[in-house]
């Protein structure tokens, strides 16, 4: 049974990897690449990380394996986020195909500062604000 | 969070009591620490915060992780299929919540949840730009991002 | 059949890094090499968890964990420097 649940999570985790690398090499743009890679590369590895526990059952290597796995779901997001914002914020293109784009308005590229677009909407007086 | 002293406090008493000196006996403890207090305040009345929290933590774990299987099946499915079909964008989510801890869950749930990536937030915490895979149905896919902002509301009040 | 599959897996992993290789080569702005950079920093870490079983080792997988760790600061430091100053397209 131990080894059946070893070998399912080690294969199941390195083809979500492997899913990941193929996005990163076929998808058109910045972002869209990133959610290849960061969400199957964080899946793969949490996988592969179970299968080691799995296979050693003992419990130093159940904590690694959680402290690996709780380190790498949490952290994707956030790595993910901050390229994002410095690759938007250094200019870089999107897909063509992409249908709108509400963030470049609002940012001042320059002073580092992004608008939310609400403020206005508050500077009005209650009753000339418009109708929900 | 002093019942949460508590509850530790009657981990070790039950592993001192069973002689179980182990990483298992210490946890069995816990859980039955943990059931005994919540039997207690909710005999007397006022269900704090802790043994309320427990049960809304262990859900958003199993829907977090639920969240994630999810989203890996959609990746896979784009990358496999051809790319043509996705409808990419990046719109804006006004935020009911300015808190910063409320707004940190709410981006890293997002970034995980299927289709959707969080770039960036307004600098005075109002707005979180998202960039989704797929805007056709713009509205359902607000309606299921501010699903997901109240349950984080919810965990974290 | 342990065996078996972790060849399996050690052969998907080298599959995934030589594409991941190339979107390093070609990759026309920084930020799309540091991503590619960090998938190969995670497909090292399956690298290792899968060596570790293979030689039947634990140790193995505190390199894991210390590789994912400054994988994530080197993430970090890119994005850093890509924000405040060094040329987009290079």
């Amino acid at each position: 049974m131990s080894d059946f649940l070893t070998v399912f999570f080690l294969l199941t985790g390195s083809g979500l990897i492997l899913i990941g690398a193929i996005g990163a090499v076929r998808m058109p743009d910045l972002i869209l690449r990133m959610h290849a890679t960061t969400k199957a590369g964080a899946l793969g590895v949490g996988l592969m990380t179970v299968a080691t526990a799995v296979y050693f059952l003992d419990i130093g290597v159940t904590v690694r394996a959680l402290s690996i796995l709780a380190f790498v779901v949490l952290t994707a997001p956030i790595a993910a986020h901050v390229i994002g914002r410095a690759a938007y914020f250094t200019g870089a293109p999107l897909w063509e195909r992409t249908l709108k784009d509400e963030l470049g308005q609002n940012l001042d590229r320059r002073g580092h500062y992004l608008r939310s677009g609400l403020e206005e909407q508050d500077r009005l007086p209650n009753r000339d604000r418009p109708a929900e | 969070m002093t019942l949460f002293i508590w509850n530790i406090l009657l981990a070790f008493v039950w592993v001192a009591l069973s002689g179980n000196f182990t990483g298992s006996g210490f946890l069995a403890g816990f859980i039955f620490g943990y059931l005994v207090l919540a039997f207690v305040s909710r005999m007397s009345g006022d269900m704090t915060g802790y043994t309320r929290k427990i049960p809304q933590v262990i859900g958003f774990t199993l829907f977090y992780l639920w969240e994630l299987i999810r989203s890996n099946m959609r990746v896979a499915y784009e990358v496999l299929t051809p790319t043509h079909y996705m409808r990419p964008g990046v719109i804006g989510l006004p935020l009911m919540t300015q808190s910063d801890a409320a707004v940190t869950l709410l981006a890293n749930l997002i970034s995980m949840t299927p289709g959707t990536l969080s770039i960036d937030v307004s600098n005075d915490n109002r707005m979180l730009y998202i960039h989704a895979m797929h805007i056709d149905d713009e509205d359902a896919l607000r309606a299921d991002l501010k699903d997901l902002e109240r349950r984080v509301i919810e965990l974290l009040s | 059949m342990i065996e078996w599959a972790v060849v399996a897996t050690l052969l998907i992993l080298a599959l995934a890094l030589v594409l991941t290789t190339a979107r390093l080569f070609i990759g026309p702005s920084l930020a799309d090499r540091v991503v590619a950079l960090e998938l190969i920093a995670l497909i090292a870490v399956g690298i290792m968890l899968a060596y570790a079983i293979q030689v039947d080792r634990p140790a193995f997988m505190d390199v894991a964990l210390v590789l994912a760790l400054t994988a994530f600061m080197a993430a970090v430091g890119f994005a850093r420097l890509l924000e405040r100053g060094g040329s987009s397209d290079e």
